[in-house]
């Protein structure tokens, strides 16, 4: 199998506070890795250290083979990323929006794939609307549309589901799976574990910046252990060490 | 409202000192207190050469401006939440579940941002002709009338820009019936006269003739215009859905011959849609360039008015060198972030935008020598105006990168960009001076334009926005 994201001792600090500290994991070509975590435990970080959107204070990533802390653009050209919050830009309606990062990404037949998501996603009729003036559920599409719209290899995908009423969370879970069948690799950061332990293959226990668990989900399962307990567990160990 | 007051204050006091530190925000003032007493020291040959009467009308007329610049730059129309803040959540979008109506957040807000500006800007520079006392020759008690007269003036500035751009946002027919009636009542006023023409500018009617009862006119005077503004101000906090055709497409592939058209076609519908444009060229750049215009002129009896029109295009360059300031407020890089784009992409985009934009001085420079007369001098006179501009931006974006709303207010900022462009602006004005042609070698600050921009690249290549 191949990795397609390898970090190794990354660290970011925010003055004193070491919001990810030395957290090394690699994540193999079609899994669908779900980094949980409690609030406040550095997954967002973790995310926009891969992504390149934060430079570590230490360590190394590597995503597809890019070097994040020296070439963070073209990693993001080669992955999807939708953000822990939505923030299309203000004044493109939702349509002139998925034109714009077409245009970013270089993407032909934009037209078509949006139209594409539009309908998938059931917001056709929002297309003309201002990204301001969007429901957060129907910006949460969009963000989901374009992280997509170039079908990267891997995506990285922070509380996708967080805004969506619950058909739509059984459309976009449907999805996700498809797409790891099709070849394709999530990173799913998230704090719902139902929503782990139904599509992930792979987690991480992300607590307050450190790593305190890793592995096959089927191995918690393998134990009759449910993941929320196990997480709980995990997590109240370490409060109490 | 107190608390919500001092939580508003605090907030700004704190997206400011965050960014660069408590103490570089905190010599903001001192900095401007120092030049101003600095500048005190000028007073005596100034006044050997300007009629005191003239010299005072044009310190009023500048603190006329300030306001009007502060206002302008706050509190333009109904995006007026999203330009100030973004889409940062601050008080004024988290108020909205406490019980406070939102016209009491925004008057509390109207009242922060004088409050907070004027600590930043008039009271350190009224502090600083205070000090500069000794070196003036000023009484003490005309200093104390000027800090009312100026305070006022600025304050005056503030509540028309507020007025009127308030009257913009409802409908720009509203402001031109406005505008005509206020002009047209003017006329009469000054035709029959009922009164004279400095009642029109009250605080300066209160410098000439100090007395309570024009004291109390003046700031009737403004608290009217004040009351009206916010009782007619709508926010669009939370609005209704707008719907537009997809126009991206098309700007982006007129402009796809410019360096980062996608992004610069999202500029300009950002700043049609938002209502930006308009009310940016009319109340940030065209009302300011008319206060200039105005205290230029009233230097004809010390200057030629050929060394007028290019004094005036020099620091209507600098003027519209703000115009980056439009392209950068109000939109997040939180935007991009996700995107496969750097920093050196997005200020290259703004840069280009800038650019287009250009055009703005480019007609105005044009349109004011033409008017003025001087037909033969206008191709010199846009020449320097638009590269002054070009420069002054390009210093905007080496010290400020994408933050130039922000970052201005630390003191290092505003004393290099001051250096950087106070020494240039006294070259270009004084070639112009020996003769109007010369004006055209302000075409050699392409130059420094462009190797500021492309340093600015490389600096601001790994600068992490602050997000709060």
């Amino acid at each position: 199998m191949n990795t397609v994201i390898e970090a190794n001792g990354l660290t970011r600090y925010y003055g004193d506070l070491a919001a990810v500290d030395n957290v090394s994991l690699s994540v193999e070509a079609g899994s669908l890795f779900g980094l949980l975590g409690p609030n406040g435990s550095g997954k967002t970080t973790m995310i926009r250290m891969l992504t390149g959107q934060v430079r570590p204070s230490s360590g190394k990533a590597t995503v597809l083979g890019v070097d994040v802390v020296k070439d963070p653009v073209l990693a993001r050209v080669k992955v999807g990323i939708i953000p822990e919050q939505e923030t299309p830009p203000s004044f493109l309606t939702a349509s002139e929006y998925l034109d714009f990062v077409a245009k970013i990404r270089k993407i032909e037949g934009a037209g078509e794939k949006a139209q594409w998501w539009f309908e998938f996603l059931d917001f056709a009729d929002k297309k003309d609307v201002l990204c301001k003036d969007l429901s957060r559920g129907t910006r949460q599409k969009l963000m989901f549309a374009q992280a997509f719209l170039h079908r990267p290899v891997l995506a990285l995908i922070d509380e996708p589901l967080i805004n969506f009423d619950p058909v739509m969370q059984k459309t976009v879970k449907e999805y996700l799976r498809e797409y790891v069948c099709d070849g394709g690799t999530i990173f799913l950061s998230t704090h719902i574990l139902e929503v782990a332990e139904e599509i992930c293959s792979d987690v991480a226990i992300l607590h307050r910046g450190q790593i305190v668990h890793s592995g096959p989900l089927a191995e918690i399962l393998a134990r009759k252990e449910k993941l929320s307990e196990f997480f709980l567990n995990a997590v109240r160990k370490d409060s109490y060490a | 409202m107190p608390e919500l007051f001092v939580a508003m204050f605090r907030e700004e006091w704190r997206m400011h000192s965050t960014i660069f530190g408590s103490l570089g925000f905190a010599l903001f003032p001192v900095l401007v207190s120092a030049i101003t007493f600095m500048g005190s020291a000028m007073i005596p040959y100034l006044e050997a050469v300007i009629p005191g009467g003239t010299l005072s009308l044009v310190v009023h007329l500048q603190f006329l401006l300030l306001g009007v610049m502060v206002g302008g730059f706050g509190l333009l129309g109904q995006e007026v939440m999203n330009r100030r803040f973004g889409q940062a959540s601050l008080l004024a979008y988290s108020s909205r579940s406490l019980p406070i109506s939102d016209r009491r957040i925004f008057t509390t807000f109207v009242i922060k941002d004088t409050v907070y500006y004027f600590l930043l800007w008039v009271l350190p520079f009224i502090a600083g002709v205070t000090f500069g006392i000794p070196l003036s020759g000023l009484s003490l008690s005309f200093v104390g009338l000027i800090t009312v007269t100026l305070t006022l003036s600025f304050l005056f500035g503030l509540s028309i820009v507020f007025l009127l751009s308030m009257l913009y946002a409802k409908s720009p027919a509203l402001l031109a019936l406005v505008l005509s009636g206020v002009i047209l009542i003017a006329a009469v006023i000054v035709w029959l006269q009922i009164a004279g023409m400095v009642y029109l500018f009250p605080p300066y009617a209160l410098y000439r003739d100090f007395s309570p009862l024009v004291f109390l006119y003046s700031v009737l005077a403004i608290a009217i215009l004040f009351s009206v503004s916010i009782s007619g101000m709508t926010l669009s906090l939370s609005g209704k859905e707008r719907h537009y055709p997809n126009r991206y497409g098309e700007i982006a592939g007129w402009l796809g011959w410019l360096p980062a058209a996608p992004l610069v076609a999202k500029d300009i519908l950002d700043l049609w849609r938002s209502g930006a444009f308009v009310g940016q060229v009319l109340f940030s750049f065209l009302l300011p360039l008319a206060v200039i215009w105005v205290s230029l002129s009233v230097l004809s009896a010390v200057l030629p008015d050929v060394q007028i029109l290019f004094s005036f295009a020099a620091v209507a360059g600098v003027i519209a060198a703000t115009m980056y300031t439009w392209l950068t407020e109000f939109d997040s890089v939180g935007t991009y972030t996700f995107l496969p784009l750097g920093t050196p992409d997005l200020i290259k985009s703004k840069f280009t935008s800038f650019s287009v934009l250009q055009v703005i001085p480019v007609l105005t420079m044009a349109g004011t020598a033409i008017l003025s007369g001087y037909a033969m001098e206008a191709f010199p006179a846009v020449i320097l105006a638009v590269s002054v501009s070009f420069y002054a931006c390009s210093v905007m974006i080496y010290l400020t990168g994408l933050w130039p709303a922000v970052m201005v207010y630390n003191a290092r900022v505003l004393l290099s960009s001051l250096l950087m462009i106070g020494p240039v602006l006294l070259v270009f004005i004084w070639l112009s001076f020996l003769d109007s042609l010369y004006a055209c070698s302000a075409v050699l600050l392409a130059l420094p334009t462009y190797l500021l921009v492309r340093i600015a690249f490389r600096k601001w290549a790994s600068w992490e926005k602050v997000f709060f």
